[in-house]
């Protein structure tokens, strides 16, 4: 594992337990984005640059797509919660860590021998951290947001895989469409928002 | 003049649907647009000419099965038209009943792109690559499920989640199963294959335990979308499904895999018809028997060495105008009482007869009782069972009561007087507009389970574009 390698897969880590434990948008904006960067780090090792930059750029964009809504609403902070709340989350990341570690080595011996092991605990890192978010969190934007991880994740494994240029064009166009889908549901929320607090005033 | 089958069905129904998606408040014109679309397109591939030649007059247009794009290919053979004429049929009998102000503008619209996306997830090469578009007309399924005005509810996310993480479980098989073909059959890679192929599609399906969004999305949204959704894409995955067994002779020849077909089919036939035997909520019951017919999919996949694969092809329909029905009048009784529950609708057979009759014929015919639409299938599949296994053929009855006793409840409800209700008279009071389609809808699905023969198994043509199902 050379050293980027190991930075890469450390910023996923990272990236992947903030988005888990914080339900801030700006925070987990800034982590998806990071996120992608070591996405594309480590879709280079499988394919060339040329390619792996789509991913980059569809991430990006659809990171970007689904900041800027949360940015224009008004009202969308989060309510605070308690400490024991992000304790938990962030304990649940951990038992993830491990129990990701512990099969990707296997998962690399008996179906995916010619794929380097950091791709492996990469890929599972995001996909584990990604269900686990899906399964605690009801937040529109967080949904897609893990959903976006999760897709990542996967196509981190399937890009040492599998190299088709339609394949890349599905994939950017189906994470494009989450993204969209995203602002779908934060632009909804707003504007029952809106519609309650009109109805307030009046 | 040459052109491409996939323009014809894929890409010249997506661009009608962004014309109709940019007049989508103009209710007339995108209604004419997407009937017209959808009926057309269905005829032109009921009636489309084996040799793939049409003449207007002096012009003579070719017509070529492949369309390249980016090295791949789409692919709209000739076999697989009496298929792509069915979901168009029906794309256009649920425009049809789009009609109601109720039903979300976008609707229109997005059920021509998710018939077109799912067109082409039927003939993309290599075939794998059709989870992506699969996924792509699930996405474009949302607005319709959960309109601008609408609140967020939890079921549409369940929706898209559990939807979403299936593709990459199809993709990720699609790669194995390439590797996995010239392994002895013992090979604990096969079984793993087999699992991740499995999961996928049970997310897709929403077979249990990944079924929760049905009941939830169901409950919540307006019902002719849901009817449309639940019908369309079962039926074109189920459809898909059969591509694995058609290309991989391990799994063809995997009595465990028909086995496996067989108990979940029946697991789901159960589940979905006892839960919605007790459900108070109609729409609720709408979405478990959804699932119950669902696994009357899987089964008839299961027994595809009697004929099984004939059934699935000859349910398809019988879903589409049952659903069809169901949806269009739960949607009109939803925008005539306050309450959806059983209790809350005492009394409303009296005011609305005709709409009452058609909730309860569909709900019958799903059911499968005789001279309807489905019961010369469910009979066969129930007989077919019961050969296999009478434990099975047993749990397949039991599992089919569950939808008779939920209308018997309704039945009983719906007819007696509410004492809240000043008049408790038998009286007409819907129009023409809404009994009409009612009463025609109930024509065809008699007329179906009256002459099964004649009405269905021209579907069943769609069989030899699987040369090993045959």
């Amino acid at each position: 594992m050379d050293a980027l390698s190991t930075l890469a897969f450390s910023l996923i880590v990272i990236t992947a337990m903030v988005i888990l434990i914080f339900r801030d948008w700006r925070i987990n904006t800034a982590a998806l984005t990071l996120q992608y960067l070591a996405v594309f780090y480590l879709v280079t090792l499988s394919w060339p640059i040329g390619l792996a930059i789509v991913k980059l750029i569809v991430g990006w964009m659809a990171t970007a797509a689904i900041g800027l809504t949360c940015l224009r609403q008004i009202d969308f902070d989060t309510p605070a919660e308690p400490t024991s709340s992000l304790f938990f989350r962030g304990l649940a990341g951990l038992m993830i860590i491990l129990v990701m570690f512990v099969i990707s080595s296997t998962l690399q011996e008996t179906v995916f021998p010619n794929v380097d092991l950091v791709i492996i605990r990469s890929g599972l890192m995001l996909v584990g951290m990604a269900l686990m978010q899906l399964g605690t969190n009801a937040f529109p934007y967080l949904t897609i947001m893990s959903l976006l991880s999760f897709l990542a994740g996967f196509e981190v494994i399937h890009a040492a895989l599998e190299r088709s240029t339609l394949l890349i064009g599905l994939m950017a166009s189906v994470n494009l469409g989450l993204a969209l889908v995203g602002v779908y549901f934060i632009m909804k929320t707003n504007e029952r928002t809106l519609v309650q607090k009109e109805e307030e005033d009046k | 003049m040459t052109l491409n089958t996939p323009i014809l069905w894929v890409f010249l129904p997506l661009v009608i649907s962004l014309i109709t998606g940019i007049f989508y408040r103009r209710r007339i014109l995108s209604l004419v647009i997407t009937c017209t679309t959808g009926f057309g397109l269905g005829a032109l591939a009921a009636f489309f000419p084996e040799d793939m030649v049409i003449s207007i007059g002096s012009l003579t247009l070719t017509f070529v099965e492949n369309l390249g794009i980016l090295g791949r290919q789409i692919n709209i053979s000739y076999q697989i038209l009496p298929f792509i004429a069915f979901i168009y049929f029906s794309t256009g009998l649920w425009a049809v009943g789009s009609t109601q102000p109720s039903v979300p503008e976008s609707f229109r619209p997005t059920s021509l792109v998710v018939t077109a996306l799912l067109t082409a997830a039927l003939g993309v090469e290599p075939f794998l690559y059709a989870a992506l578009f699969i996924q792509a007309a699930i996405l474009f399924s949302i607005p319709m499920l959960s309109p601008l005005q609408s609140k967020t509810h939890p079921g549409i996310l369940r929706y898209l989640n559990l939807q979403t993480l299936a593709m990459p479980f199809i993709l990720l098989a699609g790669w194995l199963l390439s590797g996995v073909e010239t392994l002895p059959p013992d090979s604990p890679l096969i079984v793993q294959t087999m699992i991740i192929l499995g999961l996928g599609f049970g997310l897709w399906l929403a077979v249990f335990p990944f079924h929760s969004w049905v009941p939830m999305v169901s409950e919540k949204a307006h019902p002719l979308p849901v009817s449309f959704i639940i019908f369309i894409f079962p039926t074109a995955i189920a459809l898909f499904s059969l591509n694995f067994l058609d290309r991989y002779t391990f799994l063809r020849t995997s009595q465990g895999l028909y086995q496996s077909l067989r108990a979940i089919g029946t697991l789901m036939i159960v589940l979905g018809g006892l839960w919605a035997a007790y459900q108070e909520d109609i729409k609720r019951a709408f979405g478990f028997s959804a699932l119950a017919e669902t696994g009357f999919l899987l089964l008839a996949i299961g027994l595809s060495d009697q004929v099984g694969l004939s059934w699935l092809l000859m349910l398809f329909p019988t879903h589409a105008i049952s659903f069809w029905l169901w949806g269009f009048t739960l949607s009109l009784i939803e925008t005539r009482t306050d309450s959806l529950s059983i209790r809350g609708l005492k009394g409303f057979a009296r005011r609305y007869p005709v709409i009452s009759s058609g909730l309860l014929i569909a709900q019958l015919s799903v059911a499968g009782l005789p001279l309807f639409a489905t019961f010369p299938i469910k009979i066969a599949l129930l007989s077919a069972g019961l050969t296999t296994s009478t434990g099975l053929g047993t749990w397949i009855f039991i599992g089919s009561l569950g939808l008779f006793f939920f209308t018997m409840r309704l039945l009983n409800d719906l007819v007696t007087p509410d004492e809240q209700q000043t008049s408790s008279h038998w009286t007409l009071t819907e129009k023409p507009s809404v009994y009409l389609p009612i009463l025609l809808t109930i024509l065809a699905v008699t007329i179906m389970g009256l002459f099964p023969h004649v009405i269905l198994t021209n579907i069943t043509d769609t069989l030899t574009a699987f040369s090993q199902l045959q």
